[in-house]
């Protein structure tokens, strides 16, 4: 425990009552926020928690002036995933199913081996690709909020998502086929348009 | 579905798996504060701490003082740069902002029964699972795709009928690819889908005792004539190697060669053209895939390529060359459209890019020998250096002089 092994007659700067609630923080939003934080990485779990550590290291040095936690970490996370400064580790072996040549070479069809191939695609995306299509895609913020995430303008998120998206097409080439309007197209069997009775 | 739906979904899915954090999670992140609380004010002045005395103070950059602390490895790391200012040759993994030190060779030349020599090298590439660096013999040429996932090898006794594809995190070569022309060097391309593979007909390490140089002390075998054929450009996933590219080199009966004994072919910065250096002006050729002689392009005219570095990632700028004197090292960063100085940077040569802004250069401790040299990391408008590792050797052909093989991470 912090209290326990400081030395003598230093002063802390988390009390045991912030301790406790810092404690509680991280065990009911960490499942949370690590899944965000693997995304951010890549799908590298590792990575993903070296994000996350550092980002609640840094949020137990402000807990007391910190109102809204939650908040507060994603919006490191977010940051220093893109921030240069952010520690970086070599890209690390991701756990696909398919080694990326046959992937990317393969007549993929399913949407599963699609998807197999767009987390290979995803990984190979700059951190701030990345961090954009995760914000945009799994937290599904609108422009405006990511913007103000990552303190960069709308354009900025436009123009970045739609250069991550050409790059995942660039990297996928099979990506190409659910842009075309006879392809790929097997959840699209569903029909809007209005029904005679 | 289109793309961004597929997106949303991969996303999803990949969120939904992974196993649960550690039960320990919270203990570890409270560790890590105290760690880095104590590192905080060992490496800033005291007196912008007002309530925090600590007894223990763990350095910011590793050094060696022999101790084995068990530590999250990313507690050796300061900002995106790992460095090991203590060891030469590296034992720990050295990185800064993009590139890593993947590998690093050492050589020695090696006697043969007519007098000539080979200059032999050991490589040791980076065990990426311990983030040690480990000897592998097997190998005379490594070359790392970026993303350090796969090297290309040669085998020993270049040159070599095969080109190996050695997946780094196992230590095993995934696939060979059989070339008929024999192949001396191997380089990735940019994206690292493609391999130049330079092909010679001798051993593009020899040195000929029929052309002697003289050390200062003795005479040794010399540069031997260059035996250069040509090149193939390999695809990386299919190991298709394509047609053969055969190169003529310009004989030059009296006078300097045209190029070095070993003078592999790179790929330009977009990856469509491969280059051969030239040791005089126009300092490189470049070649469409097919061996076809093309116009240098517009923003590699100023590239000169024994300083390693050459454009930067965005192509904005060419490391340049040594612009020191006498007492200081520097070099200059130029605009690859003018070819004028646009910088000067601290460092005797400048060997990669870590970013848009910051290089790895060799840069020697101030008046000592030039050649007594430790890798840096300088950064464009400061003067301030940051030392990655120990000072190499200054006796050539010492084994204490390794050579770093830098790749994207």
């Amino acid at each position: 425990m912090w209290g326990q092994q400081a030395p003598q007659g230093v002063k802390v700067t988390m009390d045991a009552q912030e301790q406790d609630s810092f404690r509680e923080f991280v065990a009911a939003r960490s499942p949370a926020l690590l899944k965000t934080a693997v995304l951010l990485s890549g799908g590298d779990r590792h990575a993903g928690e070296d994000l996350l550590q550092n980002a609640l290291v840094k949020a137990a040095g402000r807990w007391r002036r910190i109102d809204e936690p939650e908040a507060y970490v994603r919006r490191i996370l977010y940051r220093q995933q893109v921030s240069r400064w952010r520690l970086k580790w070599p890209r690390r072996e991701l756990a696909v199913a398919e080694p990326p040549e046959s992937a990317a070479t393969g007549d993929a069809t399913s949407a599963a081996e699609l998807r197999i191939v767009l987390r290979g695609a995803l990984a190979k995306l700059t951190a701030r690709q990345r961090t954009v299509l995760v914000l945009r895609y799994f937290e599904d913020l609108p422009e405006a909020e990511v913007a103000q995430l990552l303190g960069c303008s709308v354009g900025t998120v436009r123009s970045t998502t739609h250069r991550s998206l050409a790059r995942l097409r660039s990297l996928a080439p099979e990506l190409a086929r659910l842009d075309r309007p006879d392809g790929g197209s097997r959840s699209m069997s569903r029909d809007f348009s209005p029904m005679e009775v | 579905m289109n793309v961004e739906e597929l997106v949303r979904e991969s996303l999803r899915e990949q969120a939904g798996q992974g196993a649960p954090l550690p039960g320990d999670f919270v203990d570890r992140v409270l560790a890590a504060r105290r760690r880095r609380r104590t590192r905080t004010i060992a490496g800033t002045s005291l007196a912008a701490v007002t309530a925090v005395v600590v007894a223990v103070a763990v350095p910011v950059l590793a050094e060696d003082t022999g101790r084995q602390e068990t530590r999250p490895a990313s507690e050796l790391r300061s900002g995106d740069v790992v460095a090991h200012p203590g060891q030469t040759p590296p034992r720990d993994l050295i990185a800064a902002g993009d590139k890593a030190l993947a590998a690093f060779s050492t050589s020695v030349p090696v006697k043969q029964s007519n007098g000539d020599e080979i200059v032999t090298r050991t490589y040791r590439l980076l065990d990426q699972k311990t983030g040690t660096y480990r000897k592998d013999a097997r190998w005379s040429w490594v070359a790392v795709a970026p993303g350090m996932r796969t090297a290309a090898v040669l085998e020993q006794k270049l040159p070599v009928r095969r080109i190996g594809l050695l997946n780094l995190l196992t230590g095993k070569v995934e696939r060979w690819i059989p070339v008929d022309h024999k192949v001396g060097g191997v380089a990735f391309s940019p994206d690292g889908r493609k391999l130049v593979a330079t092909t010679y007909a001798k051993s593009p390490d020899l040195r000929d005792m029929s052309r002697p140089m003289h050390d200062g002390k003795r005479e040794r075998p010399g540069p031997a004539v260059p035996s250069r054929t040509g090149f193939y450009v390999v695809d990386v996933a299919t190991g298709d190697s394509g047609g053969w590219s055969k190169v003529k080199t310009a004989e030059s009966e009296f006078g300097p060669d045209t190029i070095n004994t070993r003078e592999d072919f790179a790929f330009s910065q977009d990856g469509t053209l491969v280059y051969s250096s030239l040791t005089s002006a126009p300092h490189q050729q470049y070649y469409d895939f097919k061996g076809r002689e093309k116009r240098t392009p517009a923003r590699e005219k100023h590239v000169r390529w024994f300083n390693g570095a050459g454009l930067s990632p965005d192509g904005k700028l060419v490391a340049g060359e040594f612009a020191g004197d006498g007492k200081t090292t520097a070099s200059e960063i130029i605009d690859p459209l003018t070819g004028k100085r646009v910088a000067k940077v601290p460092g005797q040569q400048l060997l990669a890019w870590a970013d848009n802004k910051r290089l790895i250069a060799w840069d020697i401790a101030p008046g000592t020998s030039e050649y007594r040299n430790r890798l840096v990391l300088v950064t464009l408008g400061s003067r301030k250096t940051v030392p990655l590792s120990g000072y190499r050797s200054s006796k050539a052909d010492s084994t204490g002089r390794w050579q770093p093989v830098f790749a994207e991470r």
